[in-house]
């Protein structure tokens, strides 16, 4: 067996063995996966951090399902942070005043700089924080709350999902942040969750005491933050309920996508790198798993991409008088373990599509994202994590 | 912090991912046998149409007059011999697969071709570069580039008109025939090849190749 076989197999076995694991404790944990723990009626104040930045055309929509919340009025308190706008953010949420919402103007500083300003005036024995292009329905913050009674518990993520549309980019991204809400309920099962969406999380007090507030130079600074919290032996919840659903607003067009990714991407190759000491025993199975994981994930990629390069440009230079047969008798022992590959990534995607009731995701769509989205993605994100070599300024 | 994930989760996946692994290799050795029986049905139908070209040879049908279609039969026997040459060595060289009978049937099409081909000459006139290629899969560095060479020159005359016949024997398989040949010609060394019954032993380059071909 020469060196390229040996990849071969071990990306295979690599990627059949993640996904085997992962589906055996889908269903290991499956009688509990939308089961919340028990609400003993504690209603803790909530501060509700929202920073914005020329967000004039979703800040309305936002605070409005704020407002609209199933829980004591006089228990909440929302906080927009304008991060220096452009546009009219700032004046639609001064309009909202009247009805108790705190608008805070600072000079451009980031994201993170933001929520941290926001966490400075909040008042709440409960934080949340939310993105402006994002809405919750009425239900998550009762939804959220029970998870607290653990006391180890330090930050709760809710169902993060996009809304059903005609585009089917949007669809694409649906379909994948189900996956990604589906990984992140199963990681919550062996206290491994890697971060603490954007869109909507809700935090301890005690949590930004204890380790500190955002790192206000991270590109992704809600994970950056929940690697903090597992470095601290904190523990993360997740819900996958649908009465503690959040939407929110994903990119409209492949432009957007990609910087997006690029900053996930980038962020997230950077904070795995600076949180590499946790592996290790006392980090239960986010340090010898989870981080592991991540980092094999990562050299899968690579070596798969050197894979197709070495396939592409050693393809025998006489394979130009047999191409058809040349491709038929590639068909071989990789191939087969290949189709199993490919069946299991299916049958991943299936059962975590699936495994959310409440969501109709049309076929069509689901063949797209198999055959265009998915793979796509891959090679983007293996160009971006290649292209995390030099640090940049941190933006939006 | 306390680990959730017990060994047995792990073995078990393990288990069912190895469980899944065999049966890929068990899926992929059936269609390795597949492919193999598959060229080989191809040797068996290609030596039957070359029995029949020599039959018709033989049969006294030596009369110029089916000089077209000798010419166009033996095109054809070329053109499926070539194609299965090409196959059996990705299969060897891509897949790892080594078929040494049904190479040794290969050769012995190569053969009785190459002799058709210098009957073709005899009794037609065919002015064909007939090229013998002496190659080892063994202990020779040069093997793979002179394959290559060789194929870049046939192409590079082609436009001009020259035709070269390319008749492929890997010397180190206990092949009767190649080993009949290199004996005839005096191949004692990897890459060699045989111009028009004229020996040139070692790596021949592609400008060489070129230039022995419009001669």
């Amino acid at each position: 067996m020469d060196l390229i076989e040996l990849l071969n197999y071990s990306v295979a076995f690599f990627t059949i063995f993640t996904t085997v694991f992962f589906l055996l404790l889908y269903f290991k944990y499956r009688g509990r996966y939308y089961a919340e723990p028990e609400w003993s009626g504690w209603t803790p104040s909530i501060s509700i951090v929202i920073p914005a930045y020329n967000e004039g055309e979703h800040i309305g929509k936002c605070i409005e399902s704020v407002l609209a919340l199933d829980y004591p009025k006089e228990k909440i308190e929302v906080i927009i942070v304008d991060d220096g706008s452009t546009d009219d953010t700032s004046e639609r949420a001064s309009a909202y005043g009247d009805r108790g919402v705190k608008a805070v103007r600072q000079k451009n500083a980031g994201k993170g700089a933001a929520l941290n300003t926001g966490i400075r005036e909040a008042k709440g024995e409960l934080i949340a924080t939310m993105d402006a292009d994002s809405h919750v329905t009425p239900g998550v913050v009762k939804g959220l709350i029970p998870h607290f009674e653990d006391p180890l518990v330090m930050a709760v993520t809710p169902s993060v999902k996009i809304a059903p549309s005609n585009s089917l980019i949007k669809e694409f991204q649906r379909i994948e942040y189900l996956m990604i809400l589906f990984s992140r309920k199963l990681l919550s099962y062996i206290d491994a969750v890697p971060v603490t969406p954007g869109p909507f999380s809700m935090f301890r007090r005690e949590a930004f005491e204890k380790v500190g507030g955002f790192d206000e130079h991270n590109l992704v600074e809600d994970q950056e933050i929940a690697l903090r919290l597992q470095a601290g032996h904190y523990k993360i919840r997740s819900s996958v309920s649908d009465g503690t659903a959040v939407y929110t607003e994903p990119p409209d067009n492949m432009k957007d996508l990609f910087m997006q990714r690029k900053r996930w991407q980038r962020g997230g190759v950077r904070n795995y790198w600076k949180y590499r000491h946790m592996i290790r025993d006392e980090f239960g199975d986010f340090g010898m798993f989870f981080i592991p994981l991540n980092f094999a994930t990562l050299g899968a990629f690579f070596i798969v991409f050197g894979l197709l390069l070495n396939a592409v440009f050693n393809m025998p230079y006489y394979a130009q008088y047999i191409l058809v047969e040349s491709v038929a008798l590639s068909v071989n022992m990789f191939t087969a373990i290949g189709a199993f590959v490919l069946v299991a990534s299916l049958l991943w995607l299936y059962t975590a599509v699936s495994s959310f009731r409440s969501e109709r995701i049309k076929l069509r769509y689901l063949l797209l994202f198999v055959i265009f989205y998915w793979y796509m993605m891959m090679g983007a994100n293996l160009l971006m994590a290649a292209a995390e070599i030099r640090r940049e300024k941190c933006s939006w | 912090m306390e680990r959730k994930v017990s060994w047995s989760l792990y073995l078990v996946a393990f288990l069912i991912s190895a469980a899944v692994f065999v049966a890929g290799i068990y899926v992929g050795r059936l269609m390795d046998q597949n492919d193999v029986q598959e060229l080989n049905s191809d040797v068996e139908g290609l030596s039957q149409r070359i029995s029949t070209m020599q039959l018709l040879l033989l049969s006294g049908s030596d009369s110029e007059a089916f000089c077209p279609l000798y010419a166009s039969e033996l095109s054809e026997i070329d053109e499926e011999r070539e194609k299965l040459g090409y196959e059996l060595t990705f299969l060897e060289e891509k897949r790892n697969i080594d078929a040494p009978e049904l190479k040794k049937e290969y050769f012995v099409i190569e053969a009785q071709s190459y002799f058709l081909s210098g009957k073709l000459h005899e009794l037609c006139g065919d002015d064909s570069v007939l090229l013998l290629y002496f190659y080892s899969n063994r202990n020779c560095a040069d093997c793979a580039q002179q394959g290559m060479d060789i194929l870049a020159a046939r192409d590079a005359v082609a436009p001009e008109g020259v035709s070269v016949r390319i008749y492929s024997f890997d010397g180190t398989i206990g092949s009767p025939i190649a080993e009949a040949f290199m004996q005839q010609f005096g191949i004692t060394e990897y890459p060699s090849i045989v111009i028009n019954g004229e020996a040139h032993s070692g790596y021949v380059t592609k400008e060489q190749l070129i230039e022995e071909f419009s001669k």
